[in-house]
């Protein structure tokens, strides 16, 4: 039986330990955006949800303690289950694809599956740092740092700082322009966050509102960006300004059968026509994308020339410029918003959150076939294709 | 040797009746932010006000931020300037800011105000009025001025203030030039002066120097006489300013920034604006006088024309080109004084310097120096003639005595001697002869002295320095240093120990002085023998401590590199091994001596003069003590127990339900980086110190008589510490973590190949080997993989021609 999507909402992306959202945990932001999404289907019964699949990259900490469980109970009710899933950066589109397929499998008929991330909270390498001894002496790239898979991808690829910082300055162009538009504003969940804090000796308590993505620098120049100095790596490619940001947010997405849809008489926005993961040397692991795109266009049925827009997770300048070019994808149609560089990459979130994205995206332009894909830490990539309806 | 010398020196300072802790920086440019930041290094809590930001609009006028900005800017360049002004970053936070239009009443909260605005009597006088209206009765003012009269900025003041009111002149980088002039005026109430004579030298680590309100005080008064013969004669005896600067440096016990290199780096507008103010304010001075007769040099004039004023603007006597030669260096051009083009900077090579930096003893060298015929020496000659004579004509007149006036230069000018210093080295009767050779003058009370058989300016008698005063014309000790143990006064007692590096004093109430004495204090077979038998002599014959300390510049660069590269070429690893299971072993005594042993540092304490004093029941580090495990900077890992240090440190670290990984990277770090602190305070940060055993003293010269009275507090309470067996390490788990940061570091190129190897086996011992499970081991177990690992480092060529290229070079080779 076919899945639909029929409703997806996101948290405003807040920038990591400076933004609205660094002392606001990342279940209390989830619940606040399921919560928000059931009020615009009342036609669904909140008990009535099968499972609620919530994608992480660091569940530990505040996201651990079986995250996904404690969201479901807070959102929807303690008999709603919920479960954590990890496939890192591509935690939030593996969310949605495995409700999918357990729509489609008949294991179920409604199902929430998105994802979330606090890296204002959780740090990047988590609490305990333990990269195993043995898997070590086998490949010291297994537990390498992001930022030096991008340097590696970069010097493979021959992506040149001056493209990268180019790449990044459009990004934020992009980006702003989108915001100026008010095109994230119908997809944002505007979430109130409490304030209490001493000040002068003084308690004071006051609030503040979170609604627009926080990580967009307006006045950024690729002059000002090319004095930025190399983070990784002795006159490397890599600065602080083309990387992805590191942030916070959460993203879901309901799912459910087409006889529900039939049933409760529901608008299905899209679907899932396909998702492919696919595995490269984790050194590269950047590049991952361009073993998951063919593979998810063949099993879409389509051709690469059929995909209208692409939400390519800029985790790195250098990493999506290698990706575009190796994958063959058309630049003019990935990331017509700006991409992660300037709105932000909150880890377990990022593939609902570009999900979300690519469907309104689509609804504006019209389109009928779109694509989100990103690289997955580790050495892994996803890409996952979605049909308008 | 009193047994409480240190505390009476507190004690004096508490019985003054100022006690400081509230303090007004008016002013925030590179002196005032300075000197703001030293005042929090010792504690204060410091306000800095300045200026409302200029050429605000109406909304910006109305906001704090704005209004503000220039302060917290100018703060904030200083906090980030190098060599760092704090000793800890986090001091930054005793410093608060405000302006002069918002917030000047809080000054009435102060208990010193210090006044560093722009050299300017009218603005200053205004700025004194304010602090006037506002201030505190009874709280201390002074100012920082280095060209006004002090009695100018005192007039038309209140009683109260002018009692209250005197000079205080800091050098900058304040946290770094001792030196610190106090300045009264003839109303500053005597106990003020006293006050800061004291509070500075206790409280702020610095040398202080009780000046006349003459131009320029004593400092800077002689460093202009200084820097201008020394230009006059590089014009007259035609020498290139490289040479002047390689001739001038620590040939003679200078920096090494010598003549000109000193002049580009302090600014050339500055020094002329502070050599014109001497020129146009100074009365009787022949010097200054006969000046007229001797023109300005034409690259003077042609470098202020240009406004080539040094690094500031960069160039001045030097440049360094945007070019860069074929080792990647960038090229330096030096004036050429005669044509005034710049030219490639050359490395002069001159037969004098080689013979005369042979000579190891410095009155023999500054001896050969002076009395030889090259033109080289008629330079010298000359130079200290005019030295001499202008030093000693200005008593009394900038001071009542000479010393200061050698306090100050060493001091404020980082010299190793003071011109009476020199005097003293180069003899008496040469150095007269010297102002006689010049024409100069030889001041009537230096013929007197030479006339009563006095034949030296400063000697030690009866554990004390003493200089000749003028006014008694006999010899009396320094006044000040009561409270220093200054180890030169037990130089005339027999000691306990000697070998050729290092020797062991009685310093009085039971408290033995083990101090080492090698080239740069480093650490051999000799340090080695002595340590056991002192530690023997003071179990067995009822001594109750030792410290570990000396007064040189370096505390101990670390073990002797020479005689361990020596015996690793010619592949004697039998006796190299014995060398490091005897060093480890010495340290271990240290650590279990029945005896309390605690070090004192200062400067430099590398290596194996790291590991001691971490094996030491605690330890008194001057705040100025660079300290560091170095190791990896030779090819080597820390052998004589540092290593297996960092491992119990971090097991000790370790509690109960800890994720741990972040502790071992942490003590990891320091060692396979090399890391040196850039005070004793960063050394916590970075575990060479333990907070609650190490303390800090901010007075380099107080650290040994605090280090001693420490002994003393640990003998009454002593349980000595037994070898440990409980030393929990990671195994296999805490390799996995540091195999995969060292990757990183050499992904990112900041290892080569070698240095993944060494930090491998540095991870190896700090994990205690590749056990498959964390458990407890002996501190004898993790000595012996320490051994290994360093034993094993050595027999590799790489190894070896780190160390060779670093005695060659005097800097680390990357291989």
């Amino acid at each position: 039986m076919e899945a639909y999507i029929v409703k997806g909402y996101r948290s405003a992306i807040g920038k990591a330990k400076k933004g609205g959202f660094k002392n606001y945990r990342s279940d209390d932001l989830a619940v606040d955006v399921i919560k928000h999404m059931m009020t615009k289907v009342p036609e669904i019964d909140p008990k009535s949800v099968d499972d609620v699949i919530v994608g992480c990259a660091n569940p530990e900490g505040e996201q651990g303690l079986q995250i996904g469980r404690l969201i479901s109970a807070r959102s929807l009710g303690k008999e709603v289950p919920g479960v954590t899933i990890n496939r890192y950066c591509a935690s939030g589109l593996e969310a949605i694809s495995q409700a999918v397929s357990k729509v489609r499998a008949g294991f179920g008929d409604i199902y929430i599956a998105g994802g979330i991330e606090s890296m204002s909270m959780i740090p990047m390498t988590g609490y305990k740092l333990s990269p195993s001894y043995k898997a070590n002496q086998e490949n010291l790239n297994y537990h390498v740092g992001m930022g030096h898979t991008a340097e590696a991808v970069s010097v493979k690829y021959n992506i040149t700082r001056e493209a990268a910082d180019k790449f990044a300055y459009e990004s934020h162009q992009k980006a702003a322009k989108a915001i100026d538009k008010g095109k994230f504003i119908d997809q944002i969940v505007p979430v109130e966050v409490e304030d209490v804090f001493v000040k002068d000796g003084k308690k004071i308590t006051t609030s503040h509102i979170v609604s627009v993505d926080e990580g967009v620098r307006r006045d950024t120049t690729i002059e000002g960006l090319s004095k930025l100095r190399p983070v990784f790596k002795k006159g490397g490619v890599i600065t602080a300004g083309n990387s992805s940001q590191t942030s916070d947010g959460a993203a879901f997405t309901l799912v459910v059968s087409e006889a529900i849809v039939k049933k409760l008489n529901l608008t299905p926005i899209a679907r899932l026509a396909a998702c492919s993961v696919g595995g490269v040397e984790p050194l590269y692991m950047g590049i991952g994308p361009c073993i998951a795109i063919p593979k998810a266009i063949k099993q879409a049925g389509l051709k690469l020339s059929d995909i209208e827009q692409t939400e390519l997770n800029e985790a790195f300048a250098a990493q999506a410029l290698a990706v575009i070019q190796e994958a063959k994808l058309d630049p003019e149609t990935v990331n017509v918003n700006g991409g992660a560089l300037a709105l932000g990459h909150p880890l377990g979130c990022t593939g609902a959150k570009l999900s979300i994205q690519l469907i309104e995206e689509m609804k504006l332009r019209n389109q009928r076939y779109g694509m989100v894909t990103a690289c997955v830490g580790g050495g892994q990539g996803i890409a996952g294709i979605f049909e308008r309806l | 040797m009193s047994l409480f010398l240190i505390s009476l020196d507190r004690l004096k300072l508490c019985k003054m009746n100022y006690r400081l802790k509230k303090v007004a920086v008016l002013g925030s440019g590179i002196m005032g932010s300075g000197i703001a930041c030293h005042l929090a290094n010792v504690g204060m809590e410091v306000i800095m006000l300045d200026i409302v930001t200029p050429d605000l609009n109406d909304e910006e006028s109305n906001s704090i931020i704005e209004r503000n900005k220039l302060v917290n800017s100018a703060l904030q360049k200083t906090i980030k300037s190098k060599p760092a002004p704090l000793y800890h970053k986090s001091f930054a936070s005793r410093i608060k800011t405000g302006n002069f239009e918002d917030d000047f009443q809080k000054i009435a909260e102060s208990d010193w105000i210090i006044e560093v605005v722009v050299e300017n009597l009218k603005i200053k006088k205004q700025i004194f009025e304010k602090v006037d209206k506002y201030r505190k009765k009874g709280s201390l003012v002074s100012s920082n001025t280095s060209s006004i009269p002090i009695n100018l900025l005192a007039q038309d003041r209140s009683d109260d203030f002018k009692e209250s009111f005197c000079g205080t002149h800091f050098f900058n980088p304040a946290r770094y030039l001792r030196l610190l002039e106090i300045i009264p005026t003839n109303d500053t109430r005597q106990s003020v002066t006293d006050f800061f004579m004291e509070f500075g030298k206790v409280i702020l680590g610095k040398q202080t120097v009780l000046c006349k309100d003459t131009p320029a005080f004593i400092g800077n008064r002689i460093g202009v006489m200084s820097a201008t013969e020394m230009t006059l004669l590089t014009e007259k005896y035609n020498f290139g300013i490289e040479e002047v600067d390689a001739m001038t440096g620590s040939l003679i016990g200078r920096p090494n920034t010598a003549t000109f290199r000193l002049q580009d780096l302090v600014g050339l507008d500055t020094g002329d604006n502070v050599s014109r103010f001497v020129a146009e304010n100074v009365k009787n001075d022949n010097y200054i006088d006969q000046l007229k007769d001797r023109p300005e040099p034409n690259f003077m004039k042609f470098l202020l024309k240009n406004k080539f004023l040094g690094n500031k603007t960069g160039k001045g006597f030097y440049e360094k080109t945007s070019k860069k030669d074929k080792n990647g260096k960038s090229i330096i051009n030096a004036l050429n004084i005669k044509t005034l083009k710049y030219e490639p900077a050359i490395r002069p090579k001159i037969d004098f310097i080689k013979a005369t930096k042979g000579i190891g003893l410095m009155n023999k060298r500054l001896q050969y120096i002076v009395e030889g015929d090259t033109i080289y020496s008629q330079f010298f000659a000359e130079y200290f003639g005019q030295l001499f004579s202008y030093a000693a004509a200005r008593v009394p007149e900038i001071s009542d005595q000479y010393f200061p006036i050698d306090d100050a230069m060493r001091t404020g000018y980082f010299w190793d001697f003071g011109p009476f210093e020199y005097w003293d080295l180069i003899g008496f009767e040469l150095g007269i002869s010297l102002i006689e050779k010049v024409g100069a003058e030889v001041p009537q009370w230096v013929r007197k002295m030479a006339a009563s058989g006095k034949k030296h300016f400063y000697k030690f008698e009866e554990g004390k320095k003493k200089y000749y005063n003028i006014s008694s014309n006999d010899y009396a000790v320094i006044p000040g240093m009561e409270s220093f143990l200054i180890l030169d006064s037990f130089r005339s007692q027999t000691p306990l120990i000697k070998n050729s590096e290092s020797v062991v004093h009685d310093i009085g109430d039971g408290v033995l002085c083990f101090e080492f004495t090698g080239k740069s204090n480093s650490i051999g077979e000799g340090v080695g023998k002595a340590l056991i038998e002192a530690l023997k002599i003071a179990e067995e014959e009822n001594w109750k401590g030792i410290v570990i300390g000396n007064n040189a510049k370096q505390f101990s660069v670390g073990a002797n590199l020479m005689e361990i590269g020596m015996i690793a070429m010619q592949k004697q690893f039998d006796q190299l091994e014995r060398f490091v299971d005897n060093f480890q072993q010495i340290n271990m005594k240290i650590r279990t001596s029945k005896i309390p042993i605690v070090v004192a540092t200062q400067g430099y304490v590398f290596g194996g003069g790291c590991e001691i004093a971490m094996h030491c029941d605690g330890g008194i580090y001057a705040s100025e003590s660079y300290i560091g495990l170095v190791e990896v900077g030779v090819g080597l890992l820390p052998g004589g127990g540092g290593t297996k240090e960092f491992a119990l440190r971090a097991s000790d670290d370790f509690f109960e339900g800890d994720v741990q990984s972040p502790t071992l990277i942490n003590y990891f770090k320091s060692i396979a980086t090399a890391a040196v602190s850039t005070s004793a305070y960063e050394a916590f940060d970075l575990n060479y110190l333990k907070k609650g055993r190490d303390e800090v003293c901010i007075n380099t010269n107080l650290n040994i008589g605090l280090a001693k009275e420490k002994v003393l507090g640990l003998a009454k309470n002593y349980i000595p510490p037994s070898a440990r067996d409980d030393i929990h390490v990671l195994g296999r788990a805490g390799m996995g973590v540091l195999y995969s940061a060292i990757n990183e570091f050499r992904m990112g190129e900041y290892m080569s190949d070698y240095d993944v190897e060494i930090a491998r086996k540095i991870a190896y011992v700090l994990c205690g080997g590749d056990l498959t499970s964390s458990q407890q081991v002996s501190e004898q177990y993790l000595l012996d993989i320490e051994r290994e690992g360093f034993m094993s480092l050595l027999g590799n060529q790489k190894t070896l021609d780190r160390i060779q290229y670093l005695l060659m070079n005097n800097k680390p080779l990357r291989n």
